[in-house]
């Protein structure tokens, strides 16, 4: 068995460095393909980022108390959601200090010198764990007798609503062009392994007259397949954290609207994607593309 | 009607009633029935055309009969499934007219080819390929690639390589069939030895002036049928072919 695994890996590398043309063509096939996935993966990334930044925002629900609520029921209320399941965090906040952070707010400078008294309402600030039951806890909050009927809470439906849509299309999109990516790229890196095999048909002919198993034949030209992904998902990988970092910065000053930024961590990942993804693309490839040749 | 002589030794190869029609609905062969017995040294002659190559590639498993049954060491081949079918090929040393050798390895790594697929360990390859490059005089050029080789070496390379596992039986399609006169000779001297250490041989050629001179044993195809068996014969039936010998 370890003989055999010597064997294989030995023939691979042979055979990729004497068809160097071949295993060349394999490599920028692999490597373009593997550009667009991190492309992919990363502007998901990027867009995720986004988007999670903007569900934070909100997934938080304020509950405008009435002037006249007693605290009891107040409290009562801060109670009865602090022990729903759908709820992560209730803050009160009263009036005063719901003055003092709307002074605190620059853009209100102006409207903080002419208020007179304090006309805010104090209230109750609920983190929601997901989106979608931040209208149920909106409900639930405009059914309590201490809401400030005039205000009740600050829920935006129309937009959460939006919001969830936009979300799911993009996971929807994402996964689909994940999906063609990968279908294509089969299709790509195992026509050009069976070039790479149609080449060495005669070495695969002598192979299966000397008696070689199936795997015997296949196993060196898989492996061959897995180093020409891996070096292709290496050559990608470099390309990518080269232009991720300047691509992130250009990308902010012209959309300056949309929250993009940097995350390194994410590298760690896309470089464990990139190269699984190369490995198991070659690997596929390779093996569907010695199939025909392969079987006895 | 079995065309077959009677001998005392056991059989290894039996083709019974064995017909073979390809896919355009060419007749290959024709109720073909053939008993070699082990160790025998068979010839298979007959015009282009004839069947020779077809009985070959039947009895190396490359086709399946379309009717009749082929036993080889008792196994009938066309049962046989696709796992084992290495197994069986491992038993049998191959040597053909365009000699088959990977342009891109040695003449060591060619003939270490047929043991390195057995998984065999390097130092019991090292000595195996020395003693078939000894048996074919091709010692000392081991890291010579076959391109470097005159026809005849590359012969004797690739009868190095089909007896290097020590395989019980040798099948050779047109061995000498590039050959000149005398290399041709000095190949069929090496399939002789390896007949006398114990393998069966079995050789379709066209060579008929080897064939004349060694009286062994002929296997006449003509039109997908054996038209003729002789345990010692000749290339051609003299007496009832006149017309071919007068060409």
């Amino acid at each position: 068995m370890l003989r055999n695994l010597k064997f294989a890996l030995n023939s691979a590398w042979q055979s990729f460095w004497r068809n160097l043309a071949v295993s060349l063509a394999a490599v920028v096939s692999i490597t373009l393909i593997l550009i667009l996935a991190g492309v992919n993966l990363l502007v998901g990334h990027a867009l995720s980022q986004v988007l999670d930044g903007f569900r934070v925002k909100v997934s938080s629900i304020s509950i405008n108390v009435a002037d006249d609520t007693p605290l009891q029921s107040v409290y009562d209320m801060q109670q009865q959601l602090k022990s729903d399941p759908r709820v992560v965090s209730v803050k009160f906040v009263t009036k005063d200090e719901a003055l003092a952070q709307f002074k605190a707010d620059p853009n209100n400078i102006v409207f903080a010198q002419q208020i007179d008294g304090n006309p805010l309402d104090a209230k109750l600030e609920v983190r929601v764990a997901k989106l979608s039951d931040v209208a149920e806890i909106d409900t639930l909050a405009r059914r309590w007798p201490g809401v400030d009927p005039t205000d009740p809470t600050n829920y935006q439906g129309d937009f959460v609503n939006r919001m969830l849509q936009l979300s799911a299309w993009l996971g929807i999109a994402g996964v689909g062009l994940m999906a063609v990516l990968v279908v294509v790229s089969i299709v790509i890196v195992m026509n050009t392994i069976r070039t790479a095999v149609y080449h060495r048909r005669k070495e695969i002919e002598v192979m299966k007259l000397v008696g070689a198993t199936e795997w015997f034949v296949r196993g060196p030209f898989v492996l061959e397949g897995i180093m020409t992904g891996l070096i292709a998902a290496s050559i990608a990988l470099a390309l990518l954290v080269v232009a991720y970092p300047p691509a992130v910065d250009r990308f902010r000053a012209d959309i300056a609207f949309i929250p993009l930024s940097y995350d390194p961590a994410f590298v760690v990942s896309l470089a464990r994607d990139l190269l699984v993804g190369g490995a198991l693309l070659g690997a596929l490839g390779s093996y569907i593309g010695v199939r025909r040749y392969v079987r006895i | 009607m079995l065309l077959t002589p009677d001998f005392d030794t056991r059989p290894v190869i039996s083709f019974q009633h064995v017909f073979k029609t390809y896919p355009t609905g060419t007749e290959a062969l024709r109720d073909v029935n053939l008993v070699v017995p082990e160790g025998d040294f068979v010839f298979l002659v007959g015009p282009s055309g004839a069947g020779k190559s077809t009985l070959v590639r039947l009895l190396i498993r490359e086709e399946k009969p379309t009717k009749g049954k082929i036993f080889v060491d008792g196994m009938e081949l066309s049962r046989m499934k696709r796992r084992q079918l290495p197994y069986y090929r491992r038993k049998v040393g191959l040597v053909f007219q365009d000699f088959k050798l990977l342009p891109n390895l040695t003449i060591y790594e060619n003939v270490a080819f047929a043991l390195r697929v057995l998984g065999e360990p390097d130092r019991l390859v090292r000595s195996r390929v020395a003693d078939a490059l000894e048996t074919v005089s091709l010692s000392g050029k081991e890291n010579t690639y076959p391109s470097n080789l005159s026809g005849g070496e590359q012969q004797r390379v690739a009868i190095a390589r089909a007896l290097v596992h020590a395989p019980r039986f040798i099948i050779a399609d047109e061995p000498t069939g590039n050959l000149d006169p005398a290399t041709a000779w000095e190949i069929m001297q090496l399939f002789l030895r390896i007949n006398a250490r114990g393998a069966t041989v079995v050789m379709a050629t066209h060579n008929r002036e080897i064939v004349d001179l060694l009286r062994r044993r002929v296997v006449a195809i003509d039109a997908g049928q054996v038209a003729r068996d002789d345990r010692s014969g000749r290339y051609h039936d003299d007496v009832e072919k006149p017309q071919v010998r007068a060409q």
